[in-house]
């Protein structure tokens, strides 16, 4: 067989992917992710002393910590298969990468195995904003020093 | 029949939001000065950016609590520098606070049917504090 034939084969036998189907859901579960986050947010607005500029770090805690639950009773698994992007992109996906890698490496001991594993996935994450927000910080630095923006 | 009524609720839950355009604006004072009153609300009634606004009046302060239309959260800051320098304008001679801010409306909306002034006014002076709060 020719690999042009193959590959007219293998057209002709897979089933045709449902863009449209696979993004409308990604943008529906990750649309209800974020309504659940707005309201932790509003809950923490209305309930404890945290301004609008404030509110974002306990917020995006609590849906970590809410990513891990559901990582940690296997339902998170789920709604991945079923959303895809829509449970990754939100930040409830990074908890999902740090608990998930600790869970399958916990066989192999609690240094070596899930504190040498646990940030994987998600460490590339933690880097790039650190470093990132190091360098945003210095040129917003510059400037200021320079003059052309204040803090 | 999951279809069907997929096709009907979702744009209704859409459109949800559109109902009920009228501003609410409320006003406390404990001076009892109908002058400030009309004019706070003269001033909150034509700034077209806003849909609802708390104004205080309390002890050489005025707390003033608004929110931005939809789509304009973007530019609160802009709003609340506008707001700020029209309402200085008109109150000289009081410490004027404005902000876009969803807490202190809430807070704000709390104290309007207050009765107590010492709380109204320690209240005030923490949501004062709690604006400048950075992290």
């Amino acid at each position: 067989m020719e690999p042009k034939e193959y590959q007219d084969l293998e057209k002709q036998v897979t089933p045709p992917i449902p863009y449209l189907k696979n993004a409308l859901k990604a943008f529906f579960v990750g649309g209800i992710i974020c309504t659940i986050g707005h309201a932790v947010t509003y809950f923490y607005i209305i309930f404890f002393d945290f301004t609008e500029k404030t509110v974002g770090n306990p917020t995006v805690s609590t849906m970590i910590f809410f990513s891990m639950l559901l990582t940690g009773f296997g339902l998170y698994k789920k709604l991945g298969q079923y959303a895809a992007a829509g449970s990754a992109v939100p930040v409830t996906g990074f908890g999902n990468a740090v608990i998930s890698a600790a869970i399958e490496h916990r066989t192999e001991g609690v240094v070596l195995g899930i504190g040498g594993n646990i940030f994987k996935l998600a460490g590339t994450v933690i880097l790039f904003g650190v470093a990132s927000a190091f360098f945003v910080a210095l040129i917003k630095l510059i400037l200021v020093s320079i003059g052309v923006v204040q803090w | 029949m999951k279809k069907i009524t997929f096709f009907f609720f979702v744009p209704l839950l859409l459109v949800a939001g559109c109902s009920g355009n009228e501003k609410t604006i409320e006003v406390y004072d404990v001076f009892d000065d109908a002058e400030n009153r009309v004019e706070i609300r003269e001033v909150l009634d034509s700034n077209e950016e806003i849909y609802s606004g708390t104004a205080i009046f309390i002890k050489e302060q005025l707390l003033v609590a608004v929110q931005a239309n939809p789509w304009l959260d973007f530019k609160k800051e802009s709003i609340e520098e506008e707001l700020s320098k029209e309402v200085e304008k008109r109150f000289p001679d009081l410490n004027v606070l404005v902000s876009a801010d969803y807490k202190i409306y809430w807070e704000a909306n709390k104290l309007v049917n207050e009765e107590d002034q010492q709380k109204v006014s320690d209240q005030v002076e923490k949501l004062k504090n709690l604006i400048k709060e950075e992290t």
